[in-house]
């Protein structure tokens, strides 16, 4: 079987990309650069949701647990409760759900600080995954951005993103497509925690809202895609998994970057389900 | 003069090369052979044997005769044995109906099972469409059939179900083709052409609400009944179809993801006077369909189940 021309969907969109996808059943595989590092921007959230529910497993805290987030002190962001204005009282289960399905910065590092970075770490490395490192949660992120960024007007020069060390994987967050596909498959395959562990999270990434990525690769009824987005000037992610009617499924971790600095790029948005798409094509014709 | 009983002397004479051999072969003296071999010889205006030397050779026209006679022979033997089969049975053989688009092969196994029946079902078969099968079983004009569901019809009885999942059918330059498969959705309102209406109302109904469900409003539907017209509208970029794998230069077949459509198809006879052979029928069809038509036994087909996504939900 002819392999499908990845590159040239990034190229269309005028984007350059990476992907890796995986049929969880078979083992076949397909991919562009799967094992080039790359920035994960919020897909951090995935593993750091993985070891919270292997802690409330293993008794280490109680996922029903309320968190009162008072109206100060809060991780900026677009959405969720970094964008709510009052105080609120929320479960820890329920923080996480709105870290995955809205990718909410304020409640992620509830969670996060709750859960602990070098814990994450920890369940990374036993897991085999040693590209992956979590170097810090939201805030400590937004604040390297800010740091490097000075006062560059929105959106970026691109002159000033080479400054930026949230863009480089050596000093963020990283990881590598294949090493996500891995952590996913666990996860669907029951081995990255206990079985009724896995199945939330799988839940959780069931609910994630956003319709312009990966799912727009898949606008079918009755074809189930889970998945966390990633975002950053620049860099446009997503990693997850599509299961088709018929049974199949398939990890697939697309990252990318554009070329132009304009936030709002639906085609670089929509790249991303194209290409997943093809790659999941490809693995079913083999 | 009796010619095929004088072809029949002379393919034995052309096959000995011996006047004398041939003639105890047929249990007859020789002079009245060489007799009735000069008879047709007149008849036919040519000298079939060269007698010459001495030995008997095929003339050349001898030898083109020959092929032609052998052949008429068998025909007058089979006709004979036809008849005298018809006539000891003392029956009609079985009207049974197929649908205009079986294929070739799965006609031409279903012919050879009913041959090989013990004992053997002599049927004609007429291509007739699922209405017309069930208006001529139901006036006694038919005695079996083969037909898509759902039919409709009472009295009635069916053989087991069967279920055959179509592909779609695209022209080669469409840009789905370059998938493995296709989703029904894909096909977003490209022209489609489909089993009439009038001669498919089940399935014809079935089969397009099944596409809107998932997503599919054909712009227009065409109906085409005979395979060769369907693939001349397809070909041509017109319309696109549902239907079994083919292999045709300038038409793409894919699967269709998750299987949407099922088209179920059964033996059918009138419930009332259902005797042995057209329940031997019966059976025999639900075979050849299964072993040489690719479909599978109902339970086979799927439910489908709605996913919902946050982002297209409920007042979201």
């Amino acid at each position: 079987m002819r392999q499908p021309d990845l590159a040239g969907v990034f190229r269309a969109a005028a984007v350059t990309g990476t992907v890796h996808a995986v049929d969880l059943d078979t083992g076949a595989e397909v991919g562009v650069g799967p094992d080039e590092p790359v920035v994960l921007a919020s897909v951090f959230k995935l593993p750091l949701l993985v070891e919270f529910h292997r802690q409330a497993e293993a008794g280490l805290l109680d996922p029903a647990e309320p968190c009162r987030i008072g109206p100060e002190g809060r991780t900026a962001g677009g959405t969720g409760l970094a964008a709510m204005l009052d105080a609120a009282t929320l479960s820890l289960r329920d923080l996480a759900y709105l870290m995955i399905a809205v990718s909410d910065n304020a409640a992620a590092d509830v969670v996060a600080a709750r859960v602990g970075l070098k814990a994450v770490n920890a369940m990374l490395t036993a897991f085999g995954l040693t590209n992956t490192w979590i170097e810090h949660d939201c805030r400590g992120l937004l604040a390297a951005l800010d740091a490097d960024r000075g006062a560059s007007p929105e959106p970026l020069d691109p002159r000033a993103l080479a400054h930026l060390r949230v863009l480089d994987p050596a000093n963020t967050n990283r990881s590598t497509p294949r090493e996500m596909t891995r952590l996913l498959g666990m996860v669907w395959r029951d081995e990255a925690a206990g079985p009724p562990a896995c199945a939330a999270i799988r839940r959780l990434l069931g609910l994630q809202v956003w319709p312009h990525r990966l799912a727009s690769g898949f606008p079918y009824d009755d074809v189930v895609v889970s998945g966390k987005t990633g975002s950053l000037p620049t860099i446009r992610n997503e990693v997850g998994v599509v299961e088709y009617p018929d049974g199949g499924r398939y990890a697939v971790a697309v990252f990318t970057r554009s070329l132009g600095t304009a936030q709002n790029q639906p085609r670089a948005d929509a790249a991303i389900g194209t290409v997943a798409r093809a790659a999941v094509d490809h693995l079913r014709s083999l | 003069m009796d010619l095929i009983r004088h072809l029949r002397y002379f393919a034995v004479v052309a096959e000995e090369l011996h006047f004398g051999n041939a003639a105890a072969r047929l249990g007859m003296a020789q002079p009245p052979l060489s007799q009735r071999i000069k008879r047709l010889e007149d008849e036919l205006g040519v000298r079939l044997f060269d007698r010459s030397s001495r030995q008997v050779r095929l003339t050349e026209p001898g030898r083109l005769l020959l092929a032609e006679a052998r052949d008429l022979v068998a025909r007058a033997d089979r006709i004979r044995e036809l008849m005298a089969r018809a006539a000891s049975d003392g029956v009609a053989g079985l009207r049974i109906g197929v649908p205009p688009d079986l294929g070739g092969p799965v006609i031409a196994a279903l012919l050879a099972a009913l041959r090989e029946a013990d004992p053997p079902l002599r049927a004609a078969l007429t291509e007739m469409s699922t209405a017309d099968q069930v208006r001529a079983l139901i006036e006694g004009s038919l005695d079996g059939g083969v037909i898509r569901h759902p039919a409709g019809a009472t009295g009635l009885a069916y053989g087991p179900v069967l279920v055959q999942h179509p592909g779609v059918l695209l022209p080669a330059g469409d840009p789905l083709a370059a998938f493995s498969s296709v989703h029904l959705a894909d096909l977003a309102t490209r022209p489609l052409v489909l089993f009439p209406r009038e001669s498919e109302p089940g399935l014809h109904e079935e089969t397009l609400s099944e596409c809107r469900r998932h997503g599919y409003v054909p712009g227009e539907v065409h109906p085409g009944l005979h395979p060769q017209f369907t693939l001349g509208l397809v070909m041509s970029g017109t319309a696109v179809a549902f239907g079994p794998r083919v292999e045709q230069p300038g038409v793409v077949w894919r699967p269709l993801l998750g299987d949407p459509l099922a088209w179920r198809v059964s033996a059918t006879w009138r419930r009332d006077d259902a005797g042995e052979a057209v329940e031997a029928f019966g059976s025999l069809a639900v075979r050849v369909l299964r072993e040489n038509a690719g479909l599978a036994d109902e339970g086979a087909a799927r439910a489908r189940t709605i996913r919902h996504r946050p982002s297209s939900g409920l007042l979201a």
